[in-house]
């Protein structure tokens, strides 16, 4: 293994010469069938980590040079505009009549919009009851809004205890954390906002001095206790500290996953709550529309509609679902050729279909067959792809199979629905999301229950504790504290039942005895403080006055002498 | 860097001895007066010419670059300022969509970053390197100097992920004591839209305090360093005069290292002053920004203005990026005046005159 | 770097001596030597004799006493006691740094107290300041070391992976292990970016400090202005200026050279000014004895000044370096990102270190974001490589020499003195010659053999 990397070093260096060679001579030499020119794009961050697998996947199955960097989806879109790049990333198509006055964005070449990477905006949090972390959030999608408006600011908030019947919660402040950068995250949630409660986005929107009909963004504004933090990584990091209890934020699930926090399951129109795993983005996406009935020339032509999606009444639907474009050239131009389309073309294929077996386990989902068909159509549209390849039935996809149509195919029929206990009601599940797998137990009113489709961890626990046959809940965290059992609430989580309804009231044992830190009152200053101030100095002077003492008593003659 | 090498002359591979020494005949006492009245004019000689005239196309060629970059940030920054107007120095709000956007609380949030993160630095700085040039000898010493000349290169991102991994989350404490015991100052205040005083560490998160320190850290090496250089320069009689006058070494140092190092010390500071105004990538990491002026520095949300340019580049529309060059240009105006002022104080400063 | 001749320089007898131009011990002995010889001969340069002068041991200025140690460890000790009293039993403090800072001040006032008990004010000042100075110093380092360490320790996860030095990213993705894939096309970009970048900064750098001390007049003000107030320029302005003047208008693509030149546009005013600072602090004695021996303005930049400035300019140099080619901002927006080797500046992506550990940290895989503190442990590796080979070339003041430039000194020298010699003793062959004209002042015996010890010298200096 050791003299390896040397040679493999070489080599390296004498391709990368050699590809520099062949970029000087500008394609003039007729290349061999399997030749693919280096293509470069920028974009969306929101698909880098996707883009950067997919990159290095092409590079040592099919020796193709793809560069992609993550500058943003507006600076992608600029990068575009001027030709600098052969495609670009983005969340939110041109930009042909800016409201500030902008130049609009048009770019001198045609362009098509290709669906690349599908994900769910997941909220990832950092929430305490009496010392234990809460795993098993779940919000409405009027709540979420609020929150991130300002308009809900404590997690005892009606309307979120009403979301939770299994949870009691605490009298304490919510600190949304919002992105600081441009993000193509922001952009789908504003955007999901301002479909689905407009009026809610609109209000702030005045409040924090935009028009009523600001729709969205890719800049979240800063309002009231929100935190603002740079990049995923930022708004991650912020809420998985110790500091960031008490914060929510809206971040790609993959990071929630990493750092093992979880995130809230969000109500869709079928009254379930449902995750945003990579199946229920899935799902939800089969309603994505892709606008065609407008004129080619328009600028609208094949933009998103995720209305169906935000609206799927399918209960496995995660509603805040969306996907980015690939913007790729339908002209050569600029940086752009023929030959580029080649590498191109093979690229979105791989992309579309292959790629797409990745895509769950980089924090993404997989595209619905709709999407993929959608996508292919616009391979077909890259001037210099090879389009032989292009065949939805050899595209192997996770979510269909070979003879599958859009209305009929796996995903629809296979992925596994919600379990009874996240249905609207009074009963909540208990296990736990996304990076967090630590169940939390019931403290509210509500009723627990294990999901059906826990793991077997949380299946076995439950099985050992179905004898017990009684949810462990309290009337309140209050009585929690008087079971008297200072044990962690994790350790009593044998109580639980699988898919349990019965709303039998055992007495508290769930409580854990965790005293809240003690924090001053006030920084007033009163008796106490003097007694301190007091003792301190009375310290430091039994330490320093009798050496000072002696000297000053001592004759002072001796020290003449002394220089 | 020893002290002898800067006092003495280059004995070394100097030419000057062998340019004199070489042929005594050139040294004629015998005839005084045989030649007439020199001209004190001399004519340049040839390498003279040359080397007046490349330095003086290295000055050009550097003003010429710093002048692009200047008039060009001008012309990027017009489409903003025609827009704004003489408001852009008053507005708080930073929204170009809507045409309503000023760099005041940006502004206010740099200088407030770059202002803590010197109250870290210039201490340190200084008390770092009088240790260096005064107290630390031989081996220690080089040790010292190069570390110091290694810490200035730790990129920022690495500072950044410090400040937002590790400090942030321990500074925290110290933060809300300040604010516990030092609240009656306005500054260390944090409190709510009510007023009423904040104790959750949240409130002390992503804060000036934070930014400023880490930043403040980052500058040190590069001001030690240049003051550490401007020490070592201080003339070596007087230095011994202080001594052999029944000076301690610290009466030396106020009475002969200090003054001659002021320059130094301005100079150094100032370098750092401006690193901490422009320092993009560890502010960006860490600040939540925010756009109103908060004087209280512990309390979450600041803003600085190339943190702003990096946050907001990526999505910005072409008015949006002329708002944000209108901000640099703003920056860049205000180091300007501070530059300017320091470099007028260093030009009256001791340090560079006779050294004996 | 020879220690000897630093405190040799720093010793108020040998600096303050009258015949310290430089003198070499090895050139002391040597000189004693020849003295008597030379005392002989008449019309020669009198060189005083250290003959029958002792030199001692050299004495140690700042003796550290018993009850030195005693006061630093007494007030140190003390200043915990108090500390922990006050935190744990009397004050409601709490936190570490809070704990530091109480300590740290008790310990401050204890070990004044202590001293001032037998000492008077002044030497409780000096004390006390002394102490005070080495806490900033252990403070700076042990914070710097710190932020270090934490890299290195997040790093330690990828370095010890032979191929993170030797792959580039090519071929690993977000999901691969740490065997695959590496930084060595970062690496590759980050030097060819500085090297770029110095090759304009250097030289231009340095004249125009050079034109600012030298040159001077009124355009040198307006440039030194101009410069000064660059060096604040926000290095992601520097970047945008880059995108937009070069990238836009000129090569349509993010690429090494724009990179190099954001870079430039950012270390440029940096090392004037530093280079400015140093330049101003040569003595201006030095420059003027070389006028006054008739030296051009040019021999005297060459032979006087810039020598004289050299470990500074090296310092100057480096600063620039280290700021360039640690920023991220200003590659951010022109180098772009790319995963594979390019070596060619002027066509594609090329990544250099600073933004790659960006892009990795942004990543939410643990193997990406430990992929970045290692590439930001090599970016440091790095540049402490860089920096022991600056200071290797220029680091060293025109007074320390080399062991091959001591001898070479000496010989050089042992010639002059040969040259003098002889030319006194022509002087007096022509003298003696052309009848008694002049007759000797002071009448010292002619020594007829006169030259040979000369002679004598000149076989003997290899050996020396």
């Amino acid at each position: 293994m050791t003299p390896q990397p040397r040679w493999i070093r070489s080599i390296r260096a004498l391709f990368a010469l050699a590809v520099v060679a062949i970029l000087g001579l500008s394609g003039t030499l007729s290349a061999q069938a399997v030749s693919y020119d280096p293509i470069t794009g920028t974009g969306s961050t929101w698909s880098q980590n996707a883009l950067d697998q997919w990159r290095k996947n092409v590079a040592s199955n099919y020796g193709m040079t793809v560069n992609y960097s993550g500058v943003g989806s507006s600076a992608g879109r600029r990068d575009f505009v001027a030709g600098n790049v052969d495609f670009a990333v983005s969340e939110i198509p041109f930009q042909t009549a800016p409201e500030d006055g902008s130049a609009p964005e048009v770019p001198s070449r045609g362009y098509a919009y290709m669906p690349i990477v599908a994900g769910g905006t997941s909220f990832m949090y950092n929430l305490k009851i009496n010392g234990s972390r809460v795993s098993n959030l779940r919000l409405s999608g009027e709540v979420i809004t609020k929150i991130f408006t300002g308009v809900i600011t404590k997690w005892n908030d009606p309307a979120i205890q009403t979301d939770n019947p299994g949870l009691k919660m605490p009298d304490k402040g919510i600190v949304p954390v919002v992105r600081s950068d441009g993000s193509g995250s922001t952009a789908q949630f504003s955007l999901w906002m301002s479909k689905q409660y407009n009026s809610l986005w609109g209000q702030f929107c005045v409040k924090v001095g935009k028009p009523a009909s600001c729709g969205l963004t890719s800049q979240y504004p800063t309002y009231g206790n929100a935190k603002a933090q740079s990049g995923s990584a930022g708004v991650a990091g912020y809420v998985s500290q110790d500091y960031g209890e008490g914060a929510i934020t809206y971040v790609e699930y993959s990071y929630a996953l990493k750092a093992g926090f979880p995130v809230a399951k969000v109500l869709n129109n079928a009254g379930y709550y449902v995750e945003p795993t990579a199946n229920s983005v899935a799902v939800a996406l089969l309603q994505a529309k892709i606008k065609t009935d407008v004129p080619v020339t328009s600028p609208d032509y094949l933009t998103q509609i995720l209305d169906g999606v935000y609206n799927n009444t399918d209960p496995r639907t995660y509603p805040l679902s969306s996907y980015s474009y690939m913007i790729v050239p339908t002209e050569v131009g600029g940086v752009f050729t023929a030959k580029k389309g080649l590498t191109l073309g093979a690229f979105a294929n791989y992309m579309l279909c292959e790629g797409q077996q990745q895509a769950a386990a980089l924090g993404y989902s997989p595209l619905p067959m709709n999407l993929v068909l959608a996508g292919f159509d616009q391979i077909k549209r890259v001037p210099g792809a090879d389009v032989s390849g292009v065949d939805i039935n050899n595209c192997n996809n996770p979510t269909f199979k070979a003879g599958d149509s859009p209305s009929s195919n796996q995903l629809a029929t296979s992925a596994l629905q919600p379990a009874a206990c996240d249905k609207v009601g009074t009963s909540q599940c208990v296990t736990g999301t996304a990076g967090a797998t630590d169940d939390t137990a019931t403290t509210g009113t509500g009723t627990g229950g294990s999901a059906a489709t826990a793991d077997t961890a949380a299946a076995t626990a439950a099985a050992a504790g179905a004898g017990a046959g009684a949810a462990a809940t309290t009337a309140n965290a209050a009585a929690a504290g008087t079971g008297g059992a200072a044990a962690a609430v994790y350790d009593e989580n044998g109580a639980l039942v699988s898919g349990g309804t019965g709303g039998t009231v055992s007495t508290g044992v769930a409580g854990s005895a965790v005293a809240s830190p003690f924090t001053l009152a006030d920084n007033g200053w009163g008796a106490q403080q003097s007694i301190m101030l007091f003792a301190g100095v009375l310290l430091i002077g039994s330490a320093v006055l009798p050496p000072v003492l002696w000297r000053r008593l001592k004759p002072r003659a001796p020290k003449a002498g002394n220089k | 860097m020893p002290i002898s090498s800067l006092v003495s002359p280059p004995l070394g591979d100097s030419p000057l001895g062998d340019a004199f020494g070489a042929d005594p005949a050139v040294f004629d006492p015998s005839s005084p007066d045989s030649r007439p009245r020199r001209s004190l004019v001399s004519r340049p000689s040839i390498s003279d010419s040359v080397f007046r005239s490349v330095a003086f196309s290295a000055g050009t060629i550097t003003v010429l670059i710093m002048l692009a970059v200047g008039v060009f940030l001008s012309l990027r920054a017009g489409d903003a300022l025609g827009v704004a107007g003489v408001n852009f120095l008053f507005e708080q709000d930073w929204s170009p969509e809507t045409k309503k956007f000023g760099i005041a609380s940006v502004l206010f949030g740099t200088i407030t970053i770059a202002v803590i993160a010197m109250c870290v630095a210039v201490p340190l700085a200084l008390g770092t390197a009088l240790l260096i040039s005064e107290v630390a000898q031989g081996r220690l010493k080089a040790t010292l100097v190069t570390l110091v000349d290694l810490m200035a290169a730790v990129p920022s991102v690495v500072f950044g992920l410090w400040g937002v991994f590790f400090l942030q989350a321990n500074v925290i404490p110290v933060a809300t004591w300040i604010s516990t015991y030092f609240g009656w100052i306005p500054f260390f205040s944090v409190t709510d839209a009510t007023g009423q005083a904040l104790t959750e560490a949240s409130a002390f998160t992503s804060s000036a305090f934070i930014a400023g320190i880490v930043v403040g850290l980052m500058v040190v090496p590069t001001q030690t360093s240049v003051m550490r250089e401007a020490f070592s320069q201080a003339p070596i009689g007087e230095r011994e005069a202080a001594f052999a006058l029944g000076s301690t070494r610290w009466g030396m140092i106020t009475s002969v290292v200090l003054p001659f190092g002021r320059g130094g010390i301005i100079g150094g500071t100032m370098l750092g002053l401006g690193r901490a105004l422009g320092e993009t990538i560890a502010v960006y990491m860490i600040i939540s920004p925010i756009f109103t002026i908060n004087w209280e520095v512990l309390k979450t949300g600041t803003n600085s203005v190339s943190a702003l340019i990096a946050l907001r580049y990526g999505e910005s529309s072409s008015f949006g990026l002329s708002a944000l060059m209108a901000a640099g240009l703003v920056l860049f105006l205000i180091t300007l005046v501070i530059n300017f002022t320091a470099s007028s104080i260093v030009a009256r400063s001791r340090s560079g005159a006779e050294s004996d | 770097m020879t220690t000897t001749h630093r405190t040799q320089a720093t010793d108020p007898a040998a600096s303050a001596g009258p015949s310290t131009l430089v003198m070499t011990e090895t050139a002391v002995e040597l000189e004693a030597d020849l003295e008597l010889q030379a005392a002989f001969v008449r019309h020669t340069t009198n060189i005083p004799s250290s003959e029958g002068i002792e030199i001692g041991p050299r004495r140690r200025m700042r003796a550290a006493r018993v009850d030195d140690q005693f006061n630093v460890f007494g007030a140190l000790a003390a200043g915990v006691a108090v500390a922990v009293l006050l935190f744990g039993w009397f004050g409601p403090l709490s936190g570490y740094v809070g704990f530091v800072i109480v300590a740290f001040i008790a310990f401050i006032g204890f070990y004044a107290l202590l001293v001032s008990l037998k000492s008077d004010w002044q030497e409780v000042k000096d004390r006390v300041m002394s102490v005070v100075l080495s806490s900033a110093g252990v403070l700076l380092f042990g914070a710097l070391v710190f932020v270090v360490a934490y890299t290195l320790v997040r790093g330690q996860e990828a370095l010890p992976h032979l191929n993170f030095f030797t792959d580039s990213m090519e071929l690993a993705g977000p999901l691969d292990g740490l065997e695959l894939g590496g930084i060595f096309h970062a690496i590759l970009g980050t030097l060819m970016q500085i090297t770029m970048a110095l090759i304009v900064t250097v030289p231009l750098g340095i004249l125009t400090a050079l034109f600012l001390n030298e040159v001077g007049g009124r355009f040198a003000r307006f440039v030194r202005t101009i410069s000064d107030a660059m060096t604040a320029l926000p290095s992601i302005v520097a970047g945008l200026f880059v995108y937009s003047a070069i990238i836009v208008l000129i090569t349509h693509q993010r690429s090494g050279f724009a990179a190099s030149m954001a870079i430039t546009v950012m270390m440029l005013p940096i090392v004037i000014r530093a280079s400015d600072i140093v330049l101003r602090l040569v003595a201006g004695n030095l420059r003027e004895a070389a006028y006054a021996l008739g030296s051009t303005r040019w021999r005297t930049v060459w032979h006087v000044v810039l020598p004289t400035a050299r470990p500074g300019l090296a310092t100057a140099v480096i600063l620039g370096t280290a700021r360039g080619i640690g920023e991220t901002s200003p590659v951010l927006l022109t180098s772009g990102v790319t995963a594979v080797v390019n070596l060619n500046p002027f066509e594609g992506p090329m990544i250099s270190l600073p933004l790659q550990v960006f892009d990795f940290v942004k990543s939410p895989e643990p193997n990406m974001i430990a992929r970045g503190f290692g590439a930001a442990a090599v970016l440091i590796l790095l540049v402490l490589t860089l920096f022991a080979i600056a200071r290797l070339i220029g680091g060293k003041g025109p007074g320390d020499l080399s062991r091959a430039q001591q001898q070479r000194v000496v010989a050089a020298s042992a010639r002059d003195l040969k040259r003098i010699t002889v030319a006194a003793d022509r002087r007096e062959r022509l003298a003696a010659t052309t009848a008694d004209a002049w007759p000797p002042p002071s009448a010292p015996p002619t020594d007829p053999s006169s030259p040979a010890p000369t002679i004598d010298l000149s076989t003997k200096e290899p050996s020396s």
